[in-house]
């Protein structure tokens, strides 16, 4: 019993041991990964991408890993998600992807905790210099932190059968026009003209970011303070205008609870006439047949204003390469690639993300590729900034605060003046 | 004078009979240490400590003021009352229906297998599917009940159930206790089983009718049935995020705690905040858990 009892200790004992060694053989062997630079032989490596739409065509991926024998695993999640994701992953310094979304709102908060590489000295430099129009937006401390990728900025679409149905043979350049069409519009049988996502998520107070800025005015100053708390403000006016229309039932009940990509999905399903605020990328998809049942109808338009056409804003999106990106050279490899301009026009074709490489640009309206292309010209000198003084490093808090607050308002949960009163105080707080 | 030769030898039997035990238990009690402990132990240092450059301050210890902030929060106190709403609504739902789906399943009847079956289904799915599912009931443009609604004349327009007021916690719970139920009934079921049927049988000698016997017996040996409902109901309840979040979003009208949490910590990046609130449901849920332990224990000791 005793020679048994001491036979089963010390096999248990060499048993603890045993692991012991193994978790500190497996520590010891996995921090060889990582690192890269631009010296690298990149060929046989795989790296993660991680970005919230459709990946490019796969023959142009597979070209890709011909080309530079990298293979691509593509990770396609929601953009909120997206956000989170990257949040958790940098904040415990963990892997997460080689190339990661990069959202303008992004740039104060990610760049200031050091959290991505500066793509000068990883990425092409004459890839960066043709990107120039568009990388203010992700630009800190004189370091480029992402390649744009998606040139977004608010226009307005409509369905210009529905126009025609209504006797309306122009898209309103102001609001009080856009009043008198949306009834028109209801009057020949729309029930709900205008699409406009007002639930709690980020898609959901894009519109008023639009709004106020349509309506002449600004939400934040040039040192970031709040400016829209005030009844007489553009911000004001705009959260009011939201809460009409949810009363006037200018939109959906139900867009209370409507998110943009869901808004966007009614809009092609021909359930609305106007989708307020939508990015120029979405005109293919609402004129392709496989992803629209409005092919052939969608047009987009300059948003309306308070005497003509409004201001708008740009949410450009980039790809970055996080610090703890496993494989940067390869990560810098596929950017450069991504941003080739045969290949982002390929990608506009099917993601629907504009380019923002001049190259690009050139070459889709020199081809007539731009969909749009007109209108997009002219809604270009009306983008400009939602925050003048760059953005700042507590936009997700801020982002978060009006998501709630903002809801809550066309909900009628709570006055315009009290939400719009409750999130100035908080975002005064935080610029201090 | 042999026995105390015998004595030493029990006791060094009995000495690695106990190192024995140990070594068994050191493997188990490491991975706990792991896999909890350790986060825990770093989760509440970061509780103790400012949320950092992000919010404008130095990094460093500041003791129990995150705690005090996410108290005084408004809309966290909002979550907490909204959560207290959860847990009663959803408890007390749970434990009536639960009790009135376990008498009727425990009658024998025709088909009883198949209920059974199909009652299981809601808990099996998990809690996303289901509010997927329920989104399609409560949508206001296209759903469900407002269609059904709106064809019998109840309603005149389209309500938007989840928008505002008590209603939409009302609505939400209901979906919550649609895939909780289906357990709770089972615990109960298991309990009425456990009953002996000459305890009914010599009671409706003494006269007793099926309403006293309901009071006076079935309730009564139904206690540790009800004490562990009671005990998985309240954790649930008090752990509600999957169907709010796919119902209503972060929405502040239904936002629970453990949303203001998610909330704090993953979109605003105020992990500070964000594991202090953590840590204070953990200190709420362990209350009611070892509460309902010792009632646990007092009803079947």
């Amino acid at each position: 019993m005793h020679r048994h009892q001491r036979f089963t200790i010390g096999i248990v004992l060499t048993a603890l041991t045993l692991a012991l060694a193994a978790c500190g053989g497996g520590s010891s062997s996995s921090s060889s990964g990582g690192g890269g630079g631009t010296s690298e032989n990149i060929r046989g490596q795989t790296i993660t991408v991680m970005v919230p739409y459709v990946p490019p065509p796969q023959n142009l991926i597979d070209q890709f890993t011909a080309e530079t024998g990298v293979k691509v695993n593509y990770v396609r999640t929601g953009w909120d998600a997206t956000h989170n994701k990257l949040l958790v992953a940098n904040e415990a310094k963990t892997y997460i992807a080689d190339v990661a979304e990069f959202d303008w709102s992004f740039t104060g908060q990610f760049s200031g905790a050091g959290w991505v590489e500066p793509l000068e000295g990883l990425v092409d430099q004459k890839t960066l210099d043709d990107l120039k129009a568009t990388d203010g937006a992700f630009t800190s401390g004189g370091k480029t932190y992402a390649a744009c990728y998606s040139n977004d900025f608010r226009v307005s679409m409509y369905n210009k059968a529905m126009f025609a149905k209504a006797g309306i043979t122009s898209f309103p350049a102001t609001f009080d026009e856009l009043a008198t069409d949306v009834q028109k519009l209801k009057d020949s049988g729309v029930q709900y003209p205008l699409s406009v996502p007002m639930a709690a998520t980020e898609g959901g107070v894009t519109p008023w970011y639009l709004l106020t800025l349509a309506m002449g005015g600004q939400l934040f100053d040039d040192q970031n303070n709040p400016v829209f708390s005030d009844p007489s403000s553009a911000g004001y006016k705009a959260l009011q205008w939201e809460v009409d229309a949810v009363k006037n039932g200018w939109v959906s009940p139900g867009s209370v609870s409507l998110n943009d990509d869901i808004a966007l999905n009614k809009f092609t399903g021909g359930e609305n006439a106007i989708l307020l605020a939508t990015g120029p990328g979405n005109m293919p998809t609402a004129n392709d047949p496989k992803q629209s049942s409005i092919a052939g109808k969608a047009e987009i338009a300059l948003v309306p204003g308070v005497s003509g056409p409004g201001g708008s804003f740009g949410l450009p999106e980039g790809l970055s390469i996080p610090v703890t990106a496993k494989h940067k050279a390869a990560a810098a490899a596929f950017i450069e690639w991504w941003e080739r301009p045969k290949n982002a026009i390929a990608i506009y074709h099917t993601q629907g993300s504009l380019p923002c490489g001049t190259s690009a640009l050139k070459a889709l309206a020199a081809t007539g590729q731009l969909q749009g292309g007109d209108v997009i010209a002219a809604e270009l000198p009306h983008v400009g900034p939602l925050f003048p003084g760059g953005a700042p490093i507590w936009y997700s808090q801020f982002s978060s605060d009006a998501q709630g607050l903002l809801n809550s308002a066309v909900k009628g949960d709570t006055s315009v003046a009290d939400a719009l009163n409750q999130l100035s105080e908080k975002t005064a707080a935080r610029n201090q | 004078m042999p026995e105390p030769r015998h004595r030493s030898g029990g006791n060094r039997a009995a000495r690695e009979t106990q190192i024995l035990g140990w070594l068994f238990v050191i493997p188990s009690l490491l991975l706990v240490a792991l896999l909890i402990l350790v986060p825990m132990g770093h989760g509440f240092l970061q509780s103790v400590r400012s949320g950092g450059f992000l919010f404008g301050e130095k990094p460093g210890y500041v003791g129990m003021r995150n705690y005090k902030d996410v108290i005084h929060d408004p809309v966290s106190r909002e979550a907490m009352v909204h959560t207290v709403w959860y847990v009663v609504l959803a408890v007390s739902l749970e434990l009536v229906l639960g009790i009135l789906v376990a008498i009727t399943l425990h009658r024998v009847f025709r088909g009883r297998g198949f209920v059974l079956a199909v009652l299981i289904l809601p808990w099996a799915l998990p809690s996303v599917v289901s509010g997927v599912l329920w989104q399609r009931v409560f949508d206001p443009d296209n759903g469900l009940l407002n269609f059904v609604l709106l064809k019998l004349h109840v309603i005149g327009e389209p309500h938007v159930w989840l928008a505002s007021g008590r209603g939409a916690i009302f609505y939400i719970t209901i979906v919550h206790v649609w895939g909780v139920l289906p357990l709770v009934s089972l615990i109960f079921l298991a309990g009425l089983q456990s009953i002996p049927d000459e305890v009914y049988s010599a009671s409706s000698v003494d006269g007793a009718g099926p309403v006293r016997q309901f009071t006076h017996i079935t309730l009564p040996l139904l206690k540790p049935s009800v004490a562990i409902a009671l005990t998985v109901g309240t954790l649930l309840a008090i752990s509600i995020f999957d169907e709010i979040y796919v119902l209503n979003g972060t929405a502040l009208n239904t936002r629970s705690i453990l949303m203001q949490v998610y909330n704090t910590t993953f979109v605003q990046a105020d992990f500070a905040h964000g594991t202090a609130l953590a840590f204070l449901l953990a200190a709420a849920t362990a209350i009611f858990g070892v509460l309902y332990a010792l009632a646990l224990r007092r009803t079947t000791v």
